[in-house]
Order: structure tokens, then sequence, then C-alpha cells
């Protein structure tokens, strides 16, 4: 894939739109959205062997202010809600690491609609986020800006 | 508006072409007014690749630097296609509908044009891909042999500093190129083995990058991210090469931010071009004589919006032919890092000639793609190349980055009735210009071409030693097209051609095409620049000598 195409799934991370969002769960009667975009955040990039899950770098918060996600990112925290009440729990937030994880695969495998296509573009969104955070990309290696000096080890083994 | 000329030639378009032209246009004497739609671009200002998001940027988008088109519907996908489907591990099936996906048109508006942010690959066509009609049966044939081309060749690379090997086979030259070739990365040294095992030829690429320093500027120090723009200035684009040569002749003028959207002719001669201004106004200016080198899609676009002009032949738009690519990655047991390096930087030439593939007319060449694809750095391997979410994905992250290998190929695209450019009858510009219509389609030659590109890059990774493959992009349905051609094709039959074999119209004695557009046919896998700016630099000498 040439790389303009991933890069502009970055470029869809707006501000705006997140009071809106929380406006409308107000309206109905669902509680702020944010500890349960944390809660899905960490468990699609989890962090872990010392690096800081998603919801430390605070991306939820930027997923939440994509405006074009508002509509489905109130259905898609309904529709986890909904799963972890079919576990016997209130809502997905209350689920364990290990449910939580059941529950996101769940998504990814419904043929419910819109699920899917919501877990999947935060995938995208949250992932480009995550692994474009300079905190994530300083444990790996060859990560740096290309200019001003180059890979003058081009040639030669990887270090 | 005025009807006294300022200038010897105007030239519409400051890419590959029209940049080329002006230099060409200038040293013997002329003056040229060059335009072009969109903007400047400072390599050393909006290029930012010292900034620790460089790889979310991109090549930066600046006002008026992308035109708008739009696409006819794509084609319906038959068949199963497994070596050819587009989509990742990670990302799953870029098309589910069973319709091919017509997504973008790659170019830069801009001085420079799409050369700012192309890869900088220099290569010459082969000479049997310009006999494609009489030998073959398949496209046209060039009216110009190799032999003539060869020393406006020899002239671009001279100037560009190109930097290649002793040798390309059936590309003969009466000079070496410029500058020695550039050592293989590691990653390209990994799949040469493969290449060798196989019995292929695995070489060096000829690159307009310089190894050495050139004509004051500085040698290539292989940051790999050439496609993002080149602060440095190493990499050959127009703007630091054609443009500034032309600029010293003190006979060019530049005027940026000026999209040509109408051309207007008189008897047999064009007479003016309208230009428009920021403000919305539209300038007219004079033209003895009117260079397009707008493209493949915005010349005919321009043309066909300027009441048909130069269309005599209906050739206008028709014999479209966009870029056959297929892109497979894999990942290796051993870690590769092949974002460093040059791009693009090894090349195999083996089946590049019309004949060379079996059983399939129009041939191919396969190159190290790893710098292509690596420039989405970290996130964009996380998410391609590692399926799944959660402690699993983020350790096989920690464990694989770094070790994928990337092989390309792009072959030949022979024309066909369904693929042309005309006018959208509906969306129009803040000018009033029907923009361009793209319409694309592959014939059963050109899928058994992919065929062929997508079976040999799977054999060299795997003789390479990559021992799972995560990723396949390829145009069969994915249209993302970066080399475009044949829109306004050259001839010597009028009947047949928009333009005569120096790029001057048939019908119109002082308007000329230095563009792609004129290509008979695509040649196998060659990066049309350098042939691009050798047409433009004979066209220029034609233009002086009438």
């Amino acid at each position: 894939m040439k790389r303009r195409t991933v890069m502009a799934l970055l470029a869809a991370l707006a501000l705006g739109g997140g009071a809106a969002l929380r406006r409308a769960l107000a309206a109905l009667g669902q509680q702020a959205p944010e500890p349960t975009m944390a809660a899905i955040a960490d468990t699609l990039f989890p962090g872990g062997d010392g690096l800081p899950g998603a919801s430390a770098l605070k991306l939820h918060e930027r997923v939440l202010a994509v405006s074009d996600l508002q509509d489905s990112i109130g259905k898609g925290i309904a529709w986890l809600d909904k799963y972890a009440a079919s576990r016997g729990v209130d809502a997905f937030v209350a689920l364990d690491e290990a449910g939580r994880l059941a529950a996101i695969d769940a998504a990814f495998a419904s043929t419910d609609d819109g699920i899917r296509p919501f877990v999947f573009a935060l995938r995208q969104y949250l992932g480009l986020a995550y692994y474009a955070d300079p905190a994530i990309k300083k444990a790996f290696a060859y990560t740096g800006p290309p200019q001003p000096d180059g890979f003058a080890d081009f040639q030669e083994r990887p270090s | 508006m005025s009807d006294e000329a300022k200038w010897d030639v105007v030239v519409v378009g400051a890419g590959a072409g029209g940049a080329a032209a002006a230099y060409g246009l200038c040293r013997r004497g002329l003056s040229v007014l060059l335009l072009d739609a969109g903007p400047h671009f400072d390599p050393a200002t909006d290029y930012p690749l010292t900034e620790s998001d460089w790889e979310t940027r991109g090549f930066p988008e600046k006002a008026g630097s992308k035109g708008k088109v739009t696409f006819a519907p794509g084609q319906k996908l038959t068949g199963q296609e497994p070596l050819l489907a587009s989509g990742s591990r990670g990302l799953g099936p870029l098309v589910t509908n069973g319709v091919r996906f017509m997504d973008r048109y790659e170019h830069v508006r801009g001085i420079g044009g799409s050369t700012l942010h192309f890869t900088g690959e220099a290569h010459r066509l082969h000479p049997a891909a310009m006999k494609m009609k009489s030998r073959f049966g398949v496209a046209a044939d060039w009216p110009v042999e190799y032999a003539e081309l060869e020393r406006y060749y020899s002239e671009a690379e001279q100037l560009i500093g190109v930097a290649g090997p002793d040798s390309q086979g059936a590309r003969w030259r009466s000079q070496k190129f410029p500058l020695p070739q550039h050592p293989l990365s590691y990653a390209a040294q990994t799949l040469g083995k493969g290449a060798k095992a196989l019995g292929l030829d695995w070489q060096a690429n000829s690159r307009a990058a310089l190894s050495q320093p050139w004509n004051g500027r500085p040698p290539c120090n292989y940051c790999g991210a050439c496609n993002n723009g080149c602060p440095r200035a190493d990499k050959g684009s127009a703007d630091v090469t054609f443009i500034q040569a032309a600029l010293a002749t003190g006979r060019c003028t530049i005027r940026s931010d000026s999209p040509a959207i109408r051309i207007e002719a008189n008897r047999d001669r064009v007479i003016a071009v309208l230009v428009g201004r920021a403000d919305g106004s539209i300038e007219r200016i004079a033209c003895p004589n009117l260079v397009l080198a707008c493209g493949a899609v915005e010349t005919p676009r321009l043309l066909l919006a300027s009441d048909g002009l130069g269309n005599e032949s209906g050739q206008v738009g028709q014999n479209f032919m966009d870029t056959l690519f297929i892109t497979v990655g894999a990942l290796h047991p051993e870690p590769q890092h092949g974002r460093r390096g040059l791009p693009n930087d090894a090349i195999c030439w083996d089946f590049n000639a019309p004949d060379a593939i079996p059983g399939v007319i129009g041939g191919c060449r396969f190159y190290n793609g790893a710098g292509e694809n690596e420039l989405g750095g970290l996130a964009a391997f996380a998410l391609r190349a590692i399926p799944g979410w959660g402690r699993a994905h983020a350790q096989s992250v920690r464990r694989q980055w770094g070790h994928a290998l990337h092989i390309g190929a792009i072959g030949e695209k022979l024309p066909n009735r369904d693929s042309r450019i005309d006018l959208d009858p509906k969306e129009r510009d803040r000018f009033g210009m029907p923009l361009a219509r793209i319409a694309s389609s592959l014939a059963e030659a050109d899928i058994a071409r992919l065929r062929f590109m997508a079976k040999k890059s799977h054999e060299v990774l795997a003789a390479s030693g990559a021992e799972r493959i995560y990723e396949t992009y390829s145009s069969w349905d994915w249209f993302s097209a970066t080399h475009v051609f044949g829109t306004c094709r050259m001839g010597s039959d009028p009947a047949s051609s928009v333009v005569d074999p120096f790029g001057r119209s048939h019908r119109w004695r002082n308007l000329w095409i230095a563009d792609a557009s004129v290509f008979p046919s695509s040649g196998g896998g060659e990066a049309p620049a350098l042939t691009i700016h050798a047409l433009a630099l004979r066209t220029a000498e034609r233009i002086q000598k009438q």
C-alpha cells in the first residue's frame, strides 16, 4: 500500500466533535465515553515490556475528538456494553482484561451492522497514532527522522 | 488583455517535460514563460524530514498542489486472483465489492511537478518497446528511434547527474553514466541473493540521485525518503536541475499558481492561453509558440476544454495507459531495515523486453520495493504486517519490526478502447473548467502480465529466505497510478495521432506537446521521467530550428 494512503488515515485525527458526542450520550442517559474509550484503546494497544498503553498517551481522547466517528462511537460503546451485559457485568469497563479482549474479538468477528467497521476504524486510528508516538518509537530501532544524517550503515546488517 | 507576446514560447506545466523544454529553449536563446497550476516548493523548508513525525506527513500538500479528477466506474473483477488481490494480513482485503477501486492519480502540481515526489529512477526505454506495433502487433510504434533519442538521453543524464551501472543491456549508450552507481542497501543485497539463486540478473538501478557531488548539489545520504521530497536537493527533481539551468540563462520566467484554463486559436495557429489568477480573474497571455506539458491527464483535458483543439484525429484522451504494478511484502527471519538506503536501488531487467515474458506480449521489471513501502514507518508496519491487536500483537510488532522485504514490479500497460481521459460532464473547477475524468480497464493480456509479475515476485522473495507474505497490492483491483501515458499520441499519420514525431500538433503549427501523453506505448515498466526529458529536449531543439 502506498504510504500516502495509510498516512491519510492519520490526518483524519482532527479536532472537534468530542463535546457533541458527550452531549449526545448524556441525552441518551449514558455515561461519558472517556473511561470506555480508554479501556478499548488499552485493550487494542496495551503496551507492555516497559511501553505505555494507548490511554496513557491520551490517544482515546484524540479518537473522541474525531467528528466523523461520533455516531459510530456511541453505537460501538453500546454494542460492547451489551456484550458485557450478556456476560453478567454492567458495562465493558467492568470486564477484566481477558473479558475485554474477548469482547473486542467478538466485535471484530461480528456481523452486526456497524460494529466491525467501528473496531476496525479504531484499530487504524489508534494504531497509527500509537506507533507514531515518540514514546513508542524510541523503543524501536531505525525509527528516527531520515534527516539530517541519513543512514550511513545502509549497506550493512542492521545493528 | 494583451495581443503582444512577451515571450518566444509559453510552456504550460513545470514538471518533467515542461522544465526540460524550458531549459532546452532557453539555452538556445529563446525566452520562455513557464507556467504551472501549482505552487513553489522550497526543499529546505517544505520537506521536514528532521521532525519526529516525519512518517505521518508524507509529501506536503500546499494550496493548489493537488488537481482534482473524477473517475469512471471501476472495472468489474472477474475470477479469483489470489496472487493479485490487494490487501494485507493486518488490514485485510482492499476490495470486497468485486469492482476495481478507482482510488487516485498520484501527482503533484507545482514547480517541478511530480518529480518533486518521485522516487527518481532514471530509465531509458527498451529500444524494442518502441516498436510494439510493427514487431508485436499491439499498441503503436514510436515514430522516433532509440538511436535518435540517445543523445537527448545523454544530455538529460548529464544535467541531472544520473548514477548508474556500466551497462544496461539493450539500452546501449554513447557515454557512461555521469556518476558511478550507488551501492546496494542491505535489503537489496538480500533480495539479490534470491534473484541470483534463480539465475536472474540483479543490478544497481540507474537513479536520479547523486552518488557524488554534482553541479553544486551534495551526494545522497541514503535516508530513504525520496518520496517525501528531498531537502538536500541531491535527488534530481526538475526544480533543482532543469529549472535551475533554465533560470541561469536569464531567459526563463516562472509563474506558479497559474492554471491554464483555455487555449485560443485562429487559422492554423494558437494565439493565446487563458490563465487563472489567485483572485479568480483570468489573464490572457499571447503565445507565439505554446508547449503543453501538463501530463497525460491534464494535457488532454486542456485541449478538450478548448473546444477539442488538436483533436482532429479524435485521439485526444484516447489510448490512456496507466501504471501496471504489483508490490509484495514478506517477513524475513533476519532483520533487514529496508528503509535504509535509496528506494528502488536494485533492479532486474531480465523480463523487460516486449517478448521476454512467456506467453504474453509486453515486458516488466522487478525492483527492491523496501524504500517505497517502508516510508510509512513503524506505524504502517504494525498495522499492515502484523494482524490482530492486544498483547500478542504488541509482542509480534516488537519481534518482527525491521524484518520486512518488499519486491515490486511494473509492467507494460497496453492501450485499449475502455481506457481514456475525457471531460467530466458535471464537475468543474473554480474557473468553470470541466474536470478530467479517468477511465481505466485492464485487458486479459495485462492481467496475464500481472500474474507473471506476481509469481516471479513470490519466487524471488522465497529464494531470498522470506518466509511469510504479509501483503500484496496490485493494479488488478486498485487504480493508483503514478505513471500515465498515451493520451496525445505522437505519430506520422494525422489520422491516428495527435502530434507529429517532434511533438507538434498535426493541425496547429505552433502548438507542441512535451509530456508522457505523446508516448505511443508505455514501455516495459521503465520510469518515464528520463524519456519525457529526452523528448522535451528534442522538441525544444525543433522549435528553435523552426
